[in-house]
């Protein structure tokens, strides 16, 4: 249940680390709120900071604070109802940066990520995760 | 279908029922009632909780059918033939008698005896020839030998 001024940490490896949501796209129905699976446009927090020397390596930090991305929902504390009646609840609020054409903006992924995004149309994330839960 | 059990209380948990819930370090936790999900929150210890089967298994409550099972189990252990010795030359050797074991030791002490016999024999005859390089030799052995004692 994300909805504007939620906070989510950021789980790959783009530099960023707490984003906040501004806007849930495509959703008119559910009152405006956002789940795993949905696309969400948010504004970056906390970056890691980024140094001169580690801008040139391929795992360079690429966003900074204030940058306005769009991001997938990967984790919600709010329970997730899968087709055979179990309800799945993550500890915290996650999300993975992408940017306009759907592609995500890291190269990894650190944590575990919900099966629900592979239902809608994520699997190339859900396959980069470490753990689908 | 797959029957889970609950992680606080270690109840059955049937499709459609309960939550899952996966901590900040990836560990999943499975409740069957929002009663045991209250309690695992609250962080209560369910070894301390009289209804939970970990409290149940430690003070060992309505345990008794398991223990008495848990004796009927002995190996049996049948002897195998080796190769070079079959089950039936095995079985031949131990049940011979100390007669016959004498026989047979008897028998191979003529035996060998007959053979040391035969080899004197033939080591008298070309040792003959070189009877005058030995007899020095033993001597100086034998001159060692007491010096070495």
């Amino acid at each position: 249940m994300i909805g504007l001024k939620s906070t989510l940490n950021i789980i790959d490896n783009s530099g960023a680390l707490v984003a906040e949501c501004v806007n849930v796209l495509k959703q008119k129905v559910n009152n405006g709120w956002g789940s795993v699976g949905d696309e969400i446009v948010v504004v970056v927090q906390r970056a890691r900071p980024i140094s001169a020397a580690a801008s040139a390596s391929v795992t360079a930090v690429k966003v900074r604070r204030g940058d306005v991305r769009r991001a997938v929902i990967v984790r919600t504390r709010k329970a997730v109802r899968r087709p055979d009646g179990r309800q799945i609840r993550f500890d915290d609020n996650a999300a993975v940066l992408l940017n306009n054409k759907r592609e995500m903006l890291g190269t990894r992924i650190g944590g575990v990520v919900s099966a629900d995004l592979r239902m809608k149309g994520w699997g190339k994330i859900a396959s980069l995760a470490p753990k689908v839960v | 279908m797959k029957v889970e059990i609950d992680s606080f209380s270690g109840f059955r948990i049937y499709p459609s029922k309960g939550k899952l819930f996966v901590r900040g370090d990836s560990k999943v936790f499975r409740f069957s009632t929002s009663k045991n999900a209250s309690l695992f929150l609250q962080r209560k210890n369910p070894r301390k909780i009289a209804w939970t089967q970990v409290y149940r298994r430690m003070h060992k409550k309505g345990i008794t059918e398991e223990v008495a099972k848990k004796r009927s189990r002995r190996t049996v252990k049948h002897q195998r033939g080796i190769v070079g010795a079959d089950l039936s030359a095995i079985a031949a050797k131990r049940n011979q008698t100390a007669a016959q074991r004498n026989q047979f030791r008897v028998a191979a002490i003529a035996k060998a005896k007959t053979e040391k016999k035969d080899k004197e024999t033939k080591k008298a005859k070309p040792a003959r020839s070189s009877n005058t390089a030995s007899g020095p030799k033993v001597s100086k052995q034998q001159m060692k030998g007491g010096k070495g004692r």
